[in-house]
């Protein structure tokens, strides 16, 4: 069992906040959350690396966000998902099978 | 999705707090949660917010990230770029006065003729719709007359025909009032003006009121409008001059109305100072001969200027077929008044503008040359930055804010200059170009010199900024500590700007130097007489004097008066002097005896003026052929004319014309007497209008056959003329206390001014010349002076191998003169063909001429020449140790 959490390439994480964005908008701790219960724990982004990550996504236009209300009825911040960032998730989802098909190749070697 | 991020930087601007405080709220709300979690898990409140926000790592760090992803902070680093580029201005003083002087004198001079360009050329006329203005003329293209004044009765045909295309047609007729009111006597410039002028042109009073329609009939017409400059001048700007009566030419007017300052048209030779009613009399209705009005005329709305133009051509056609006798050739030319103001100065002044940019462009090309070099200097400092994590275009940014201090500080000093050189180029300039005084710091002027500033920043500052952001860090931090050059192709990107700076340099030294040859050239044209000791006075008798005899008698007193003023040589009366604007300028048609006669309406015509024997000799006029006027020649003996050497050459070139006769028909306006004339003389030509245009044909009746109203006494002086001028009006007033002196001029200045205007338009272009002369040097100066330092190491290896001072400077001038060689190579092929736009200004010298473009070329070589040597000594200074040491 892995004990520690590896670190994640940023451009990795970027994709994974978009694939999570994918399934709803939420706001900055809902993505965090459903990252790590999609990766059934095996994986927790810190928050000082996801909310750089977050602000780093919306510049460059790929989620926008906005003031809405949470489960329990507070002000918080909603990321969505734009035309433009679903287009990327496509390219980046290509792009990590072709890599991790490739890295699996290398290390099946013996 | 940029227009988002521009719109989250403009609402930045005022909401800094607001963006803050959001992500505070934001990252607070996923610290709540944390908490919450916490709590649920077990630890205190206390230590759940603890574990949460140490969770974040660095908030304050995300907090800024945020707050520069939602727009703010821009603001922060623009001003921080500023503050970065004014320190760095600060620190190389030399460099930025050199930079900020260059774009002053470029945006300064572009400045101050763009203001006097606006205020002629482009501001609208202080008109009612002034676009649908339109002046009339009468014309007859066969005799090569293309704007020539009204007759009355062509007037009133033209009004009454062409009511399908004009809806208002009025008159100017030029007159004369004299004033006696305290001190001297005085001729004001009036215009008599018919019903609907001031209608038309949508002028309206400053104080009064202009004429109604009752006091356009005799009887009601004593009444005048004065013109603001005189009210001001005479009257004091006294309000209370309206409904006072002033006595013109011994009548009593009312002063009804004082116009507005603007209110100024082009229409006349000079300028009015009032209106009063014409009063269309029946002799008036019938002049059809007599041209002397100036006709305005209001496009009816939805009528074009061209089917306007069609309408009165055809009129003309069908008058002309009425009245064979008067309007056999006569045509209408159209005009707007636009056109006619300005139309005569319209080339020059965009000649100006064009020149004036070309400085600007030469002096962008300096300032981005500089630029240039000294960002090869910063090469270091940003390639550190660059490895630092600094973007791109952060350092581009950087840059071109650089380049806007930089256009600012040009812009600003540029203004300062402009308005004290306006000042100074309105004083110098000719009366002709309207409303020049005008020239100012409006709001057209202000924009176009934001604009200007703003794109020469662009212009000069993205290409060093694209250059130099991106700099290649290995090339720049191996190197062990030397500053380099920036190789090839920067090299060839100053050469390229130097080259350009040259060529422009020569095409605005060629254009000054053919305005200056044909300067030259006028100045040595031989105006026929003899100027340099002449006095002019003029004086308007018709009123005083009603009679012949009273106007012989006056003549003949007035001149014993002035030949007894010591120092006067000899004087005589003519109704035409050369170069003298308000002469009379008549011209008539005529047959010659014994010749088969010409189809009515087809003769030619020569201009005719009246003078007294003695005139000629005044004026130094040598007598050809026959004989001049003497004391026989009278009222009572057959009627003699003398002609001059055109009018021989063109009507008797293989005969002597002494003997003959030639017969005038109508002559000047009313007037009777013998048309038939005997030929005693001919005298030589004079110019008499300008030097630059042939002199006409002319005839010449004795004064004492035909005693004018209008007459000019011409005074040969021994001595300086214009000390003069005092003794000779007294005397003049002896005769009559009460004869204004309409003008009074010496013959010098009458050439001279007639000069006036050719001598801006080259005193301008020889400045702007110049100007591209010492900035196309600063030029070669600055790229040569960089090129050998960065070659210093170079130099000196050359020197260490056996290079003797004379390789070094041979080396270094020979490419700098082959910089210039190219430049000068461009700039001629530019100049030969540009400089046919200006071929209409120059006299005597062609736009191609070899000898201004050779002797040019060589004075812009030698400089260049110049240019490169200092630098070329510096580099053979240079110790070869200490080079091939230095790093």
């Amino acid at each position: 069992m892995v004990k520690q959490k590896p670190d994640l390439p940023q451009g990795t994480l970027d994709m994974l906040v978009l694939k999570a964005l994918s399934l709803g908008a939420m706001h900055g701790y809902g993505v965090g959350q459903r990252i790590r219960q999609l990766a059934e724990d095996m994986l927790k982004v810190e928050e000082g690396t996801l909310y750089p990550a977050l602000y780093r996504i919306e510049q460059r236009g790929w989620i926008e966000s906005e003031w809405g209300t949470s489960e329990n009825n507070r002000r918080a911040r909603f990321y969505k998902l734009t035309r433009k960032g679903r287009k990327r998730l496509v390219v980046e989802e290509s792009h990590w099978e072709h890599l991790s098909a490739a890295v699996a190749k290398v290390m099946q070697a013996t | 999705m940029w227009l988002r991020a521009l719109m989250n930087r403009v609402r930045a601007l005022w909401q800094a707090e607001a963006i803050n405080h959001e992500i505070d709220e934001e990252l607070q709300f996923h610290i709540e949660m944390c908490t919450e979690e916490n709590i649920r898990r077990g630890m205190t409140p206390a230590e759940a917010e603890q574990d949460a926000r140490r969770r974040f790592g660095h908030l304050t760090r995300i907090k800024e990230l945020g707050y520069e992803v939602r727009g703010g902070g821009w603001l922060e680093s623009f001003w921080q770029d500023i503050r970065y580029g004014v320190r760095m201005l600060l620190r190389k003083p030399g460099f930025t006065f050199v930079a900020v002087l260059t774009l002053a004198l470029g945006i300064g001079a572009n400045t101050a003729i763009f203001s006097m360009v606006n205020a002629v050329l482009l501001r609208p006329l202080p008109f009612r719709e002034p676009e649908r203005i339109m002046t009339l003329w009468e014309n007859n293209l066969k005799d090569g007359i293309e704007r020539d004044d009204v007759s009355p009765a062509n007037f009133l045909d033209w009004r009454e025909r062409s009511s399908s295309v004009f809806e208002e047609m009025a008159f100017a007729n030029p007159n004369s009032l004299d004033y006696l009111g305290g001190g001297e006597p005085e001729t004001w410039q009036a215009a008599l003006v018919s019903e609907g002028f001031f209608r038309i042109l949508g002028a309206s009073a400053l104080y009064g009121r202009t004429f109604l329609p009752e006091e356009y009939h005799a009887g009601r017409n004593s009444v005048v409008v004065l013109s603001y400059g005189l009210w001001q001048r005479r009257f004091g700007g006294d309000p209370a001059i309206i409904n006072q009566k002033l006595v013109l030419d011994n009548q009593p007017m009312t002063v009804v109305g004082v116009m507005p300052p603007e209110f100024k048209l082009n229409l006349f030779e000079r300028e009015k100072v009032l209106w009063a009613p014409q009063v269309l009399s029946e002799d008036l209705r019938q002049q059809r001969r007599a041209t002397y009005l100036k006709v305005l005329a209001r496009l009816k709305p939805a009528v074009s200027p061209e089917q306007a133009r069609a309408e009165m051509d055809g009129i003309a056609l069908r008058l002309a077929a009425e009245y064979p006798q008067t309007n056999a050739g006569v045509g209408v030319t159209t005009l707007p008044l636009n056109e006619q103001m300005t139309g005569q100065v319209r080339p020059a002044l965009l000649v100006l503008l064009g020149a004036v940019m070309l400085v600007l462009l030469i002096a962008c090309a300096n300032v981005a040359n500089l630029l240039l070099a000294r960002g090869s200097e910063r090469e270091r400092e940003l390639a550190v930055r660059a490895a630092l994590g600094a973007a791109r275009s952060r350092l581009v940014r950087q840059l071109l804010t650089e380049s806007l201090l930089l256009a600012l500080l040009g812009c600003a000093s540029g203004l300062l200059l402009s308005a004290w050189v306006s000042g100074l180029v309105v004083k110098l300039s000719p009366d002709n170009i309207p409303r020049i005084e005008q020239a100012g710091l409006d709001q057209a002027t202000l924009i176009f010199v934001s604009g200007i500033s703003f794109l020469t920043a662009l212009v000069f500052g993205v290409v060093p900024a694209l250059r130099f952001s991106k700099p290649d860090l290995n090339h720049c931090l191996k190197e062990t500590g030397r500053v380099d050059g920036g190789g090839r192709s920067r090299h060839r990107l100053r050469s390229t700007l130097v080259v350009a700076e040259i060529a422009l340099a020569l095409v605005l030294l060629i254009g000054a130097g053919l305005l200056l040859r044909s300067f030259v050239s006028l100045l040595r044209v031989d105006p026929g007489f003899a100027a340099d000791k002449v006095v002019a006075l003029q004086v308007f008798i018709w009123d005083r004097y009603a009679t012949p005899e009273q106007r012989a008698a006056y003549a003949e007193q007035a001149l014993e008066k002035l030949k007894t003023v010591p120092g006067v040589e000899t004087a005589g009366i003519t109704t035409a002097l050369p170069f003298l604007e308000s002469s009379a300028d008549t011209s008539v048609p005529f047959t010659i005896e014994g010749r088969p006669a010409p189809a009515a309406g087809a003769e030619p015509t020569v201009f005719y003026s009246v003078a007294t024997a003695d005139y000629f000799a005044a004026v130094g006029v040598p007598l050809l052929r026959g004989r001049l006027f003497n004391q026989h020649d009278r009222m009572d003996t057959p009627a003699v004319v003398l002609i001059n050497e055109t009018m021989r050459r063109r009507y008797w070139p293989d005969e002597d014309p002494t003997g003959k006769k030639i017969n005038v028909r109508g002559g000047q306006r009313g007037q009777r007497g013998p048309s038939v004339f005997e030929i005693v003389g001919v005298v030589g030509d004079v110019r008499h209008q300008r030097l630059d245009e042939e002199s006409r044909a002319e005839f010449f009746r004795p004064h004492a056959q035909s005693p004018n109203g209008s007459i000019i006494f011409a005074v040969r002086t021994a001595v300086d003329p214009a000390a003069l001028i005092p003794t000779l009006k007294a005397r003049l007033w002896e005769v009559n206390r009460t004869q204004p002196i309409y003008a009074v001029a010496t013959g010098e200045a009458l050439i001279s001014d007639s000069l006036k205007a050719r001598r801006f338009s080259l005193l301008l272009l020889g400045s702007f010349a110049v100007l591209a002369l010492v900035l196309a040097v600063i030029g070669i100066y600055g790229v040569m002076s960089f090129a050998t330092r960065q070659r210093t190491h170079e130099i000196g290896i050359r020197m260490a191998l056996g290079a003797t001072p004379r390789h070094v400077l041979r080396l270094v001038i020979g490419q700098g003169m082959w910089l210039a060689l190219v430049g000068i190579a461009l700039g001629l092929v530019a100049a030969f063909a540009l400089t046919r736009v200006m071929s209409s200004l120059l006299y005597g010298v062609s736009a191609t001429d070899p000898l201004t473009y050779a002797s040019l070329s060589l004075v812009l070589g030698g400089v260049a020449l110049a240019a490169c040597y200092l630098p070329a000594r510096r580099a053979t200074r240079v110790d070869p140790l200490v080079a091939l040491r230095y790093e």
